[in-house]
């Protein structure tokens, strides 16, 4: 500590206003240092040199004289009109609401964001109701021929139809509108587009990302009895190209193997059939719980003499051995 | 640790206060007058001792009571009414310092109403058995020279050495009373502190 600010510390020490931690580091200070201590010794001194000017009570009757004074001058002032009291009050309301600015704030973002997500809502709303409605207005009447359709966009081609001598043909084509929607996994509207992708979708990535998102819910446990999940899997085991999305689509039948016989033939019928040795591999290990079917035994049995993968043909003979209660 | 009882003592101290000040918004008189009478000793007592003089005393206390009338509805509680009407009190003594700035020099007495003269030292007890006349002169000399010391202080200063030494408030409620920060308050402390050691050197 340098003495320019032990002197300022000093002063506030004397005041009370020092924080303790700095009390102690000036003692020590002042300790090691007179001309520091000397000068706290003239601050002390000043202090109670000061109090030879005491500060005096005022006297009773000076007080009430000043009060009667006062009081006076009060009576003396007009009294406020109607509006400027209605003007204070006015100004006093929105002090109070001005008192609370935080929470007028946020009231303000809630009430804004609520409105927003509401209209965006009902927008989209509107929006999905009247693109429902488009394809078959469209359908109803011939448009001119646009400059140009985009391939894109074409769903298909119902009808081609030449005018009689003339140029004019009318084809009658469905067109693929664009839409996007937003929702939870367990939405029956979101469940059901995957599903459509699972056997109809166009890209690969697309087919693997509804699979995938799918056999995952089935794993889960979540619902995939009614709406039709299962069988989507099922036809992305027997039909999809993409052993990435076979082998999905078998991991996500596995929770059902064993209580459903048509989700076990499927897997059986994968054991037997699919060129994957992987996605035979992990049927193999899926029909290991299964017990007492003679099925499954049947089929271990054909895959171990005649499959042409070594491995797969070692582990059905392994599994064949553990588990003797197959009958 | 009483920190937050303390803070809810004060609250509910304060809250009686708070019922008046809102009533005195309103239009009560009464309300108003209530709130004079807790705040009128110590009003008188600052203005009296900064100024020496009663009749400058009252005309202080006359007109920070009337400004506080007038204008009670502006008050938001975003500070106590303390420290809102010792703002008022403060601006109108410094004005009073800055009018009366070569002020007459010896200040051991003040003027009443009647322009007679008190003597403030005689009024300070002496706990001793029996007086001593030469230590009595001795005091009123003191005095004087410590009145003229604190005349030689800027307006601002002799403020902050009032508010601290003689009333014993603390800087940060200093700072806002004077409409700035408590670090301002502290340097201003310090060159009043200094400027009062270098015109008291000479006295033991």
């Amino acid at each position: 500590m340098n003495c320019e600010l032990a002197h300022e510390r000093i002063v506030l020490a004397a005041y009370g206003e020092l924080p303790d931690e700095q009390v102690h580091e000036l003692d020590r200070h002042l300790a090691t240092c007179s001309e520091c201590s000397h000068e706290r010794q003239q601050l002390l001194a000043l202090k109670t040199l000061a109090t030879a000017y005491p500060v005096v009570e005022p006297d009773p009757n000076f007080v009430t004289r000043s009060r009667i004074r006062l009081e006076e001058a009060l009576d003396a002032l007009p009294p406020k009109r109607w509006y400027e009291r209605f003007g204070q009050r006015i100004l006093n309301n929105f002090s109070n609401l001005q008192a609370a600015p935080v929470a007028a704030l946020l009231l303000l973002i809630v009430g804004a964001g609520a409105g927003t997500l509401g209209g965006y809502e009902y927008a989209q709303a509107r929006s999905a109701h009247a693109a429902g409605r488009v394809p078959t207005a469209q359908a109803a009447k011939p448009d001119p021929a646009p400059d140009a359709v985009p391939q894109a966009e074409v769903a298909n081609i119902s009808s081609i139809v030449r005018q009689p001598n003339s140029e004019i043909v009318d084809v009658t084509y469905n067109q693929v509108v664009p839409q996007h929607i937003e929702g939870s996994l367990d939405d029956p509207a979101i469940r059901q587009l995957l599903m459509l992708a699972s056997a109809n979708a166009s890209s690969q990535g697309v087919r693997d990302d509804s699979v995938g998102l799918l056999a995952a819910e089935c794993r889960a446990g979540h619902a995939c009895q009614g709406e039709g999940i299962r069988d989507a899997l099922m036809v992305a085991l027997r039909y999809d190209k993409s052993e990435a999305v076979r082998l999905k689509a078998l991991e996500g039948l596995q929770p059902y193997v064993a209580e459903d016989m048509r989700v076990r033939d499927a897997v059986l019928e994968a054991l037997l059939n699919d060129s994957d040795p992987r996605i035979r591999a992990s049927a193999i290990s899926e029909l290991e719980p299964v017990e007492a079917d003679t099925g499954v035994r049947r089929v271990l049995t054909t895959v171990a003499n005649s499959d042409r993968n070594p491995h797969i043909r070692t582990v059905s003979r392994q599994v064949l051995s553990r588990a003797p209660e197959f009958q | 640790m009483d920190g937050p009882d303390r803070a809810a003592e004060r609250l509910q101290a304060r809250a009686p206060e708070m019922e008046l000040i809102r009533e005195a918004q309103a239009g009560s008189r009464a309300a108003f007058d209530a709130l004079v009478r807790q705040y009128e000793q110590q009003v008188l007592r600052l203005a009296l001792h900064l100024t020496g003089s009663e009749h400058d005393a009252e005309d202080i206390y006359q007109e920070a009571f009337l400004k506080a009338f007038r204008y009670i509805g502006n008050f938001r509680f975003e500070c106590s009414f303390y420290t809102w009407i010792y703002r008022i009190v403060t601006n109108l003594c410094l004005d009073q310092l800055r009018r009366r700035k070569t002020r007459r020099e010896d200040q051991a007495v003040v003027i009443d109403h009647s322009g007679d003269e008190i003597d403030i030292l005689a009024s300070v007890s002496d706990n001793r058995a029996f007086s001593n006349p030469a230590k009595e002169l001795d005091r009123k000399v003191l005095g004087e020279r410590i009145q003229a010391a604190l005349s030689k202080l800027t307006p601002r200063e002799r403020m902050v050495f009032e508010l601290k030494h003689y009333q014993g408030l603390r800087l940060r409620t200093i700072g806002e009373m004077l409409n700035t920060t408590e670090e301002t308050a502290k340097n201003t402390l310090f060159r009043a502190t200094k400027k009062l050691r270098t015109q008291l050197a000479g006295l033991r």
